[in-house]
């Protein structure tokens, strides 16, 4: 009796599963962040922990801003692979520790809050992109 | 007796088992977090969190609850402290309403569930702090990860459901023979 019962709520939970992945997969599918082809022009913008501002000016084809970003000459962007794409350190040198600072850097686009991971993150003709030095204690 | 008077003259000895097994659930859960962290998205709390539940039933959510302020004191606190706060004791409320199914095919479809699910899940915090487009657009930008996630608890579950539990059985409170 116990097993007949295990068995449908093995069958209930194996077509919640489908149910759940097919979801998924179709709003993924329909509303992935998209890419623009061709060429651009996008401004990247570094604000550093004194609040100091570095300019950079890019014109590229590059579709997301991780492309972008590793084309920018004098600019460097280190970080480690995170839950949720490639977790930013130390821009230009300068590391941001959550763990000791609970500082980050952080991405905006046009004054917003990025919302993708830099590799997911579309670019756009003239974007323009932050990349700012954040800490909690200041 | 009753159960009630029962529960009320807990020796030293239960009161120590309990102690034990806490200490032992929340070492657990932090030690396998921080052992799996640079793994992106294979972790093995989901497993600990329901293979508990399953074992030691409400102490688990009074474990999890230590070991989401533990994580707190580690990491600082963040937006994912407010997901943390309500995932996990979700998660440990759910099998315990479903703790009489003993299976191991279901267990580990739950997982994958759950895995799934979680950065929908997640995303409910930023619906406090960003907004629903902001919610939205995290959830959809995550949903490749989550597969993999609902996948790696899969496997994970697959693998060590039948000789974690079989261990856990073995730690029984004083005076009774085991699970």
């Amino acid at each position: 009796m116990k097993n007949k019962k295990d068995k449908k709520m093995i069958m209930i939970a194996a077509a919640v599963l489908v149910v759940f992945v097919v979801a998924a997969l179709v709003l993924y599918g329909i509303f992935k962040p998209k890419a623009a082809s061709g060429s651009k022009e996008i401004t990247v913008t570094v604000i550093n922990d004194q609040g100091e501002k570095k300019s950079y000016e890019l014109r590229t084809d590059a579709a997301y801003l991780s492309q972008a970003l590793a084309e920018i000459e004098g600019l460097s962007v280190e970080g480690e692979e995170g839950d949720y794409g490639m977790y930013v350190r130390a821009v230009n040198g300068l590391e941001a520790v959550y763990e000791r600072d609970q500082a980050y850097w952080a991405f905006y686009v046009n004054g917003a809050y990025c919302n993708y991971a830099i590799e997911e993150q579309p670019v756009y003709d003239k974007d323009a992109f932050e990349i700012k030095y954040e800490a909690k204690r200041e | 007796m009753s159960k009630m008077e029962k529960r009320k003259k807990k020796g030293p000895k239960e009161a120590a088992w309990d102690v034990a097994v806490m200490g032992m659930m929340i070492a657990t859960l932090e030690a396998g977090k921080m052992a799996l962290s640079a793994a992106p998205n294979v972790e093995i709390v989901t497993l600990l969190v329901i293979l508990y539940t399953l074992r030691f039933g409400k102490k688990t959510l009074y474990a999890v609850v230590v070991f989401v302020l533990l994580e707190c004191a580690v990491w600082g606190i963040g937006l994912w402290t407010v997901m943390y706060l309500y995932l996990w004791p979700l998660l440990s409320l759910t099998v315990f309403c479903l703790r009489k199914i003993d299976s191991l095919w279901f267990w580990s479809i739950f997982s994958a569930v759950f895995g799934v699910m979680y950065g929908g899940l997640c995303s409910f915090a930023y619906l406090l702090f960003g907004g629903p487009s902001t919610a939205f657009a995290w959830w959809i930008a995550g949903i490749p990860w989550d597969l993999f996630h609902g996948t790696a608890n899969f496997i994970l579950m697959m693998v060590l459901y039948t000789p974690l539990l079989r261990v856990l059985r073995r730690i029984a409170p004083p005076g009774s023979e085991g699970g």
